[in-house]
């Protein structure tokens, strides 16, 4: 009955793993564009400045920073750790290692002048936050980010952002829709928690309109990041792999098409709310198909590469306080994305849901989070989300110890196929300065057409030990 | 298709199952024994009043009359002199000797007999109080018939404690009891009444002796309750073991599920064994409602087993598709059992709601035991093998035939039955009345027939008419008032007697004045009513005095007017007229009666009122699962009518039919809710199935019932033999309770089986398009539409204990003004053992002016331990009861967000310092009262105003807190927190006050020890820096990031 299409059908890389796509017409992409070689691999970028601004970090003591440089703060701090995947099951697809295992480094340094007079008295933060990580399998995930390298100024009530860094946007718990300032870190977990450093120019204003008490924002964007996606050895990919650093563009300047944002977030009351506007390139690339094989008088795809163009999007985020109940809701529209069917689509997505917190369960210090959401996209099964007519219900349990033990338990349900992703993080410092998480991950119910299928063998038990310092 | 199977056995979750069965047989086990070691802490609850819950506005009034007047515990002994009257010599001597006997049982408060009635008349000047027969044992033949003509005068006795006809009398034991071991009070009570009353019939073979009265009642409670689960248990067993031998001819399947149902039971019993709660007379059903309802779970794997041998000898095999293709249908009908049965722990009536929530837990166990430990054993036992397809299977297609057939005639034809039975439902009639909950076949019923049939009333409406000041009920009008009301009721006729003091008052006037039958009347001043009363109950017998009839500060007297066989109705319409006689002619002293008759009167009434609201929340819960595993709007709107139309059938024919329902009914909608969706959810997830597979909306109705309309049959049989055993109960809410689910169950499956396939067939045929409806903006929509709360008003500072509140005040005043600061913060967190955990932060803290009717804003940045580093708060403190804002910056995500600050009572990051504890306390968030002056402690040579500040809001984790504040520079130093319960908690030290821009004090150490968990929390805070210049721009959510550097 029903074709086994993931053999022609690109996976949806938006790394918001914790869905699916739908079921979709996905014989269409190819007819998008004709099947071009795979361009060489750009390897080894950035590692030499890499290299550099370690030594640079590691050199830069809190102390001489201060005596150098006349710092009124100085401080050097940082996080290592290992981190190992384990699979109960064999993989799926060739190349694909059983197990996982690697490392990654993360400092961050900073150093602040207050009052410094040749800046009208401004207050200035440098900072500096590095990450590395380091596969023992997959090259691809062996990478290097900025995931901060900025200096912020500070004018009374202005401020004032110059470089690298993560802004987040966005109320809901499973996936924030309107976050659309940095790129997605998507070989670093399926959660698209992870970002990349966004290169920006940033002036923020405080605002007050009587009760109502904000900030206002615009944001100039030089330059674009590429998204990350897995190699040939990870698990938690598709069978059909995507070459990222293939990435074509569908404007002239390519990378450097400037990207412009602004975005007005404040609090009225109990009411928590942000409106925003973005124009430039998406941040979620389309696929077509970048090389094929013959196979029986037969084209048949064997890699994919990301496609970014520019969009426009308004966005609304919003959030009311009620006691211990916290009623959620995201929504946008975006103009000009191409969907998964290679096609450009205005559309409109949203999420809704409510959390409410049980405090002091059963007489103990123990508070239950309660989570329901709902996720819903316009382009049902051309959406490049696997959150596109999804209920999620989740429970985040925190014991309040010492340790700052917890854990978030969360059920993403697709409404239409029943695919079901369950997901379990727990958390729990070890003494002072160590820290192991878990994250569990299984996926059940797994529909032929969709994304998902592809991770149908990869249930997962992802072990991290971080040591902070 | 192939691959596709070939997948599943591989990885999927049953093929998982299959694979570890043995460790499923295990855990099952483990469950069931680990669950099952509460079954011996269960006890059992026989008082009547289990059934008011404690918020039940009647039983709080009932409480409030008992606590005023007596609670009245009695024991009714009934006597009939079966030759002649009463009034024989040795008659009235058994009758003298066993009133002597009467009083030696245990607890006993008070006997009224027709020998120690106190009679009082006039000698001369002065006023005879004596006992009706005072010296029984040697009564003569003149003494009786004397003692006859002054008993058949006296309304106090006549339909009382004597019939007019002298023909039956009866004996009233009034009760104390302790109410500390309620389990053994009553049984013992009425053991050595029993005793008693053989004893008298082996001595007085010509008198008849029955008993009853409430502690009769109680009594019974026990023993149905008991009755219901002694005998009824093994029927049911029978009953199912019956029809899963002939539905699937297996003894190891009879078995499987025998175990199964028993664990499930198990389960759920056992969970309120742990819980602590006793058993009673409702929840003694819960084992059995558990096991039929399991049966359901069971039944549809094995049905799927049947049809799995034919096809494969492979039993790991049977197991496997046996969960694979019903596992998600059956967990879907177990939570929607469960949510139905969660639902009644909206009802009114506390034995309902753990019905509810045992069997809930019952049914959870079921599930985890029909989706591991069942499909485990089928893959392990070995089950004997069948090629042919069961004789079930076989009649189901003909069902089909006939309905797809039929469709029409059945659409139209179902529609006018449902419209027809559906209009008896205003036909229903709330009847609770507690002697009737028993039927005749218990001894206890038919003997308090008799009583009301010959003597009196078993149902009491109580008035405690109010005088309206103390010493009040001596005031010649409110007698007057009482007499005439009194009189009133006399004459409804379905009163049979009313005890009122104004009789008594009426005969003492008569008796002062010489008995002059002309002074029969109310005394004429407040003095003389005053006097004779006095007089009277000096000279009252033992035990008969008259505290159960006046209050103690003699403000209100007590009027019982007693019905027999009285419907609840009858009362509620009897009362409704006495309120407008009250209104007319005495609106001083009107008021509501109450009585155990009243509470039970209008708790049906309640109950409907309160179960509506779970009602409609299990619809809506059970709607909500409906749509998620069917994932389509219409089917789920359709699934409604087979889901709801079967109870208002039920209802319906039980207006028609017996017309009067107990408090039952109201549990029976939610209750039977959840059952009957079961049906529903498998039929239409088969029948989407088919229309996934491309069938026509004809084969899919025939995929439907050849899939599983087996299962549902013979799980509806199933379910409706178990309920109509649980019938067959003598205690009538749960008989009523059983009968109406049993009916609502076999008219769901009607409905499932002839109108809803019509239904499917004639609405897709309409509409083949089938589009779905986009559900998603609905939804959205929905969820922003909620309603907010209003918020609540600042509540004024005012407080009768002026100096408490001049001090705190003085204290706030020294220190305003002090602008902004920043410190630094270190806590150090030691558990019991002294392991030490340590926080470091960064604050700062912003005064907000005293006009703004805001508290203080503040941001902590935590820099230690290293992992949580960065992590910030921002609180903008509100005036209590109003939470404060508060948000929480989390830099590992770089997200902002607002949090719920309604958390007082929780520890702030594990240490003993509550949330409320660190907030900004204002002045106004609490009412003060000033203790006492002393020397201030820790030796500092201050002294110390002692304050106790009691918390204004309710959800504060204290009662109160006394602080020492020393009269110098107005500086806490110490301050003890008492919990809700009132026990002291932890106790803060402050020390190392230092001042700061010469003004401000703070301390540089603050230790709380917890007293009651031997844990300790330090707060070191340094470095102060006011005046830094900081402003409200500064403490702007959206600028966290920017703080946490």
């Amino acid at each position: 009955m029903m074709t086994r299409y993931h053999a022609i059908c690109p996976l949806h890389p938006s790394g918001g793993g914790l869905g699916w796509g739908g079921h979709s017409a996905c014989d269409t992409v190819t007819s998008g564009k004709i099947p071009l070689p795979a361009s060489p691999r750009n390897g080894g970028r950035g590692h030499t400045a890499l290299a550099a601004i370690l030594t640079l970090t590691l050199l830069a003591t809190p102390t001489a920073a201060e005596e150098l440089l006349g710092a009124d703060f100085a401080e050097l701090r940082g996080e290592v750790s290992v981190e190992t995947i384990l699979f109960p099951e064999g993989p799926l697809f060739a190349g694909q290692d059983h197990n996982s295992l690697s490392f990654a480094f993360e400092p961050t340094g900073t150093l602040e002048w207050n009052d410094v007079e040749v800046l009208g008295g401004a207050d200035i933060t440098a900072s500096i936050r590095p990450f590395l990580r380091i596969d023992t399998a997959d090259e691809e995930r062996t990478h290097f980010d900025l995931r901060e390298a900025k200096l912020d100024l500070r004018f009374g009530n202005t401020d004032v952002t110059i470089g690298n860094d993560i802004v987040f946007w966005g109320k809901t718990e499973i996936d924030q829709i309107v976050d659309i300032v940095n790129q997605v870190d998507a070989v670093e977990g399926t959660d698209g928690e992870d970002k990349l450093g966004q290169p920006m120019v940033a002036i923020r204003r405080i605002l007050e309109f009587g009760d109502f008490s904000g900030q206002a924002s615009v944001f100039y964007f030089p330059y674009f990041r590429e998204r990350t996606f897995l190699g040939e050895e990870s698990r938690f990919r598709s069978g059909l792999l995507v070459d990222g650093d293939d990435a074509r563009y569908e404007t002239g300047a390519e990378e450097w098409t400037p990207s412009f944002a602004a975005r007005l977030a404040g609090f009225y009351g109990d009411f928590d709310v942000g409106f925003h506007a973005y124009h430039g390139l998406s941040r979620d690339p389309a696929f077509e198909v970048s090389s094929a094989t013959l196979i029986g008088g037969q084209i048949v795809p064997t890699s994919l590469r990301p496609v970014y163009g520019r969009i426009t999007q308004v966005g609304f985020d919003g959030q009311y306080t009620s006691g211990a109940t916290l009623w959620k809701a995201e929504a946008i529209g975006r103009f000009d994305q191409r969907n998964l069917a290679f096609e450009e689509e205005d559309y409109v997505a949203a999420i809704a849901g409510v959390e409410h917190t049980l405090y002091g369960i059963g007489g103990t210090n123990f508070d239950l989070g309660l989570i329901a959401e709902y996720a819903y996209d316009s382009r049902g099964d051309e959406a490049l989300t696997p959150f596109q007519n999804d209920a999620v219900i989740g429970a985040r349990l925190a014991l309040n110890d010492a340790q700052d033990t917890s854990a978030l338990l969360t059920a993403a349900i697709d409404t239409e196929t029943a695919e079901t992703a369950l997901r379990l993080e727990g958390e729990r410092r070890l003494g002072d300065s160590f820290k192991l998480s878990i994250v569990g991950q299984t996926f059940l119910n797994t529909d032929d057409a969709s994304f998902l299928d592809d991770l149908r063998d990869d249930h997962s038990l992802r072990l991290t030990l971080s040591a902070f310092w | 298709m192939d691959e596709r199977i070939d997948q599943t056995k591989k990885t999927g979750w049953a093929a998982f199952i299959v694979r570890t069965r043995w460790l499923w047989v295990v855990l099952g086990l483990a469950l069931t024994v680990g669950m099952g070691m509460g079954l011996g802490k269960l006890g059992f609850n026989p008082d009547a009043r289990v059934f008011f819950a404690e918020e039940n506005p009647d039983r709080v009034a009932l409480d409030a009359f008992e606590a005023e007047f007596a609670k009245d515990d009695n024991l009714i002994l009934v006597m009939n002199a079966k030759e002649g009257g009463l009034f024989e010599p040795e008659i009235l001597s058994a009758i003298g000797d066993l009133t002597e006997k009467a009083w030696l049982l245990p607890h006993v408060r008070r006997v009224d007999s027709l020998t120690n009635f106190q009679h009082t008349y006039a000698t001369g000047d002065e006023m005879i109080v004596r006992d009706l027969v005072p010296d029984p044992a040697n009564i003569t033949a003149e003494d009786a018939a004397e003692a006859r003509e002054i008993a058949l005068t006296r309304p106090e006795l006549v339909h009382s404690l004597i019939d007019p006809d002298a023909r039956f009398g009866a004996m009233q034991v009034m009760f104390r009891l302790p109410g500390k071991n309620p389990e053994t009070e009553v049984p013992m009570i009425v053991e050595e009444t029993q005793a008693l009353a053989a004893e008298f019939r082996a001595a007085h073979p010509d008198i008849e002796l029955r008993l009853t009265g409430s502690v009769m009642i109680n009594n019974q409670f026990a023993e149905s309750g008991q009755d219901d689960a002694g005998s009824l248990t093994p029927l049911m067993f029978g009953a199912i073991l019956l029809i899963i031998l002939i539905a699937f001819r297996s003894l190891l399947g009879m078995l499987m599920t025998v175990l199964v149902i028993a664990m499930s039971a198990v389960i759920g019993l056992g969970a309120l064994g742990w819980s602590g709660v006793p058993l009673n007379s409702v929840t003694v059903l819960a084992p059995l409602i558990i096991m039929t309802l399991a049966v359901a779970s069971v039944v549809h794997m094995l049905a799927s087993v049947r049809q799995t041998m034919v096809e494969t000898p492979d039993r790991r095999e049977w197991a496997r598709v046996a969960l694979d293709e019903h596992g998600g249908e059956i967990a879907v009908a177990c939570i929607t059992t469960a949510i139905g049965f969660l639902a009644l722990n909206f009802s009114i009536s506390p034995p309902f709601r753990q019905l509810g929530n045992i069997v809930a837990v019952g049914i959870l166990g079921a599930l985890f035991l029909t989706l591991t430990f069942l499909p485990a054993l089928i893959a392990i036992l070995p089950m004997k093998r069948r090629t042919a397809l069961a004789a079930t299977d076989r009649i189901m297609l003909p069902i089909a035939e006939f309905v797809i057939g039929w469709r029409k005639p059945l659409l139209i034809g179902m529609s006018a039955i449902v419209i027809l039975f559906a209009s008896g439902i205003p036909k229903l009639a709330l009847e609770d009345d507690f002697v009737r909950y028993f039927d005749e076949r218990y001894e206890f019923r038919r003997d308090s027939d008799y009583f009301e049939r010959n003597l009196g009333g078993m149902n009491i409406m109580e008035y405690a008419l109010p005088a309206g000041r103390s010493d009040g009920i001596n005031d010649p009008a409110y007698l007057a008032s009482v007499k005439d009301f009194t009189e009133w009721l006399r004459d409804q006729p379905e009163i049979t007697h009313v005890r009122s003091m104004t009789d008594v008052i009426q005969r003492l006037n008569m008796n002062m004045h010489a008995d002059d039958p002309a002074m029969m009347k109310l005394p004429e001043n407040e003095m003389a009513a005053a006097q004779f009363l006095f007089l009277y109950e000096l000279s009252l017998g033992y035990g008969m005095d008259l505290t159960d009839q006046i209050n103690v500060d003699r403000s209100a007297m007590r009027i019982s007017a007693s019905m027999a066989e009285a419907t609840t109705s009858d009362m509620l319409a009897l009362d409704a007229k006495a309120q407008a006689w009250l209104a007319d002619n005495a609106p001083d002293i009107a008021i509501a009666p109450t009585g155990m008759s009243q509470v039970f009167n209008l708790i049906a009434y309640r109950d409907v009122r309160a179960m509506l609201s779970g009602t409609v929340l299990a619809l809506v819960a059970i709607s909500f699962l409906i749509l998620l595993i069917l994932r389509d709007v219409k089917l789920g709107l359709i699934s409604l009518i087979p889901n709801l139309i079967p109870a208002a059938m039920a209802f319906g024919i039980w207006g028609y039919s017996v017309g009067a329902v107990t408090l039952a009914i109201a549990v029976v909608i939610a209750m039977t809710l959840g059952i009957v969706v079961d049906d529903t959810v498998h039929f239409l997830s088969k029948y989407k199935e088919g229309k996934r597979l491309g069938m026509t909306p004809e084969d899919a109705v025939r995929h439907s019932f050849s899939k599983v309309g087996m299962a549902l049959f013979v799980t509806t049989f199933a379910l409706v033999a178990g309920f109509a055993i649980l019938s067959t109960s003598g205690f009538a809410v749960n008989g009523d309770m059983a009968k109406l689910t049993a009916l609502t169950i076999s008219l769901a499956l009607v409905a499932d089986f002839l109108l809803l396939p019509a239904l499917l067939i004639t609405i897709d045929r309409r509409d083949t398009m089938t589009a779905s409806l986009k559900t998603a903006p609905a939804a959205i929509a929905a969820l922003l539409g909620l309603g907010m709360l209003a918020a609540p008003s600042p509540a004024s500072a005012q407080s009768a204990e002026a100096k408490g509140l001049s001090i705190v005040q003085e204290a706030e005043r020294r220190d305003l003004g002090w602008g902004d600061f920043t410190n630094d913060g270190e806590m150090i967190l030691r558990d019991s053992r002294g392991n030490e955990t340590r926080r470091v932060w960064r604050g700062m803290n912003l005064e907000r002016p005293a006009t703004a009717g805001e508290g203080d804003w503040s941001v902590i940045v935590f820099s230690a331990p290293r992992d949580i580093s960065g992590t910030a708060t921002l609180t903008q403190a509100k005036i209590e009861p109003a939470d404060d804002d508060q948000w929480l910056y989390l830099p590992a995500v770089k997200r902002v967000k607002r949090i719920s600050s309604s958390n007082r009572t929780g520890k702030f990051v594990g240490s003993e310092f509550s949330f409320e504890d660190l907030g900004s306390q204002e002045v106004e968030d609490n009412t003060y009262k000033w203790l006492r002056d002393e020397a201030c402690p820790g030796g500092t040579g201050l002294t110390c105003h002692v304050v106790e500040g009691y918390p204004k809001n309710a959800r504060s984790g204290y009662s109160k807190r006394v602080s020492w504040v020393d009269t110098t520079n107005y500086n806490q130093h110490k301050t003890e927190f008492y919990n809700r319960r009132g026990d002291l908690e932890k106790t803060l030290t402050a020390t190392g006050y230092q001042q700061y821009v010469g003004k401000y004090w703070r301390p540089s150490r603050l230790d709380m020890q917890n007293v009651q968990t031997g844990k300790s929390t330090t707060l070191m805070q340094s470095n102060y820096n006011f005046g830094t210049g900081m402003s409200e721009g500064d403490f702007n959510a959206q600028r966290l990031p920017r703080l946490s550097r």
